[in-house]
């Protein structure tokens, strides 16, 4: 199964109104990153550490921007500080698309199984951050209902991008 | 070696509509001199971060000038924000770098030896750093400082023999929609 394009997501990121978006590069990600730094709408930036990504972000917004945090779920363990101080504590409406690195593995039964994978749901979970599954273009509809809900919470909310982006 | 809190009175003295973002022992201090609607409290926000949520704010109000009271203990936390804060350069924003080399919030445990803060930020490819160790030679500068484009990163080496007060432990989600409601931003979400 292929992963959803970037040139969809891009679309609907732009149809919801989003201003910056926070992306370091990885694997999954790669094709939406790229697809985001040729687009003249939605200004990349590109920290150097996921909870700097977070914590921009957070500053973003509270200036009146709308910002999209794009990470693998690698780094997003890595910002749980920043994710803890800058969106769950003051109420900060931050948007995740956190990339699922060891999915595709686990899925064909590759051993060892990628601990990336198994520690992602667990840790949004224990974190109280709802989130929803992407697989490919036929669930980009869930981008939507995550802006939805972190508006209406003014939590973070997340998707969960499982399989890497196409062009 | 500046007195820390001479260096406050001095820039609240000076500060008239720019966001000040303070974290550790700065936001004990700095409420002493100023009570103002843009002055946002970070501490407990994230260990090391306070430059990067300024630098959020500072790219999404580019009419608005930024200060951070930014430690060394919390830089050394987060040394690559240096290249972000080069990379993306905002001019409206200014770093003050208290440098006392330990971590007095926690104990005044000393920092690792020999670190030039102000050649890590001109290696991380800021163009505009300073360094002072003396008040008599920042105050001329500071009026400058505050209207120049920057960005900044200025090293300030400072000290302090004064008793602390306690930590403020206001409602953090008041303290984001306090500075969003004095920066005039409307929308909800």
């Amino acid at each position: 199964m292929e992963g959803p394009s970037a040139a969809s997501t891009l679309g609907r990121l732009k149809a919801l109104g989003f201003t910056h978006a926070l992306s370091i590069p990885d694997s999954e990600s790669r094709q939406l990153h790229a697809a985001i730094e040729n687009d003249s709408d939605i200004e990349l930036i590109v920290p150097t550490r996921e909870g700097e990504s977070i914590a921009i972000a957070a500053g973003l917004w509270t200036g009146g921007a709308k910002p999209i945090v794009i990470i693998q779920n690698t780094g997003l363990m890595e910002a749980g500080d920043a994710l803890r101080g800058c969106g769950l504590g003051p109420s900060i409406p931050l948007r995740l698309m956190v990339g699922w690195r060891g999915f595709v593995g686990a899925e064909a039964r590759r051993v060892p199984i990628d601990s990336a994978y198994t520690y992602t749901e667990p840790v949004l979970t224990a974190w109280g951050v709802p989130y929803e599954i992407i697989e490919g273009d036929a669930d980009l509809e869930a981008i939507d209902r995550m802006d939805e809900m972190a508006a209406s919470s003014s939590k973070p909310a997340a998707v969960l991008c499982a399989r890497g982006f196409g062009p | 070696m500046i007195e820390r809190i001479d260096l406050f009175r001095m820039v609240a003295q000076h500060r008239t509509d720019e966001v000040v973002v303070m974290t550790m022992t700065a936001t004990l201090q700095w409420p002493l001199v100023s009570d103002h609607p843009l002055d946002f409290d970070f501490l407990a926000f994230g260990m090391g971060h306070a430059s990067d949520f300024a630098l959020g704010v500072a790219l999404a109000r580019p009419e608005r000038k930024v200060i951070v009271w930014k430690g060394d203990g919390g830089l050394l936390m987060s040394l690559g924000s240096l290249v972000t804060m080069g990379s993306y350069a905002p001019p409206n924003l200014l770093v003050f770098l208290l440098e006392n080399r330990s971590y007095e919030m926690v104990g005044g445990q000393l920092l690792p030896p020999g670190v030039d803060f102000a050649g890590l930020a001109r290696a991380a490819g800021i163009a505009k750093v300073e360094q002072y160790d003396d008040l008599a030679r920042f105050g001329p500068e500071l009026p400058r400082l505050l209207s120049e484009p920057g960005p900044h990163f200025v090293v300030l080496r400072v000290d302090n023999h004064e008793t602390l007060p306690p930590v403020s432990h206001t409602d953090h989600s008041q303290r984001v929609r306090g500075l969003r409601t004095a920066l005039g931003v409307q929308s909800p979400s």
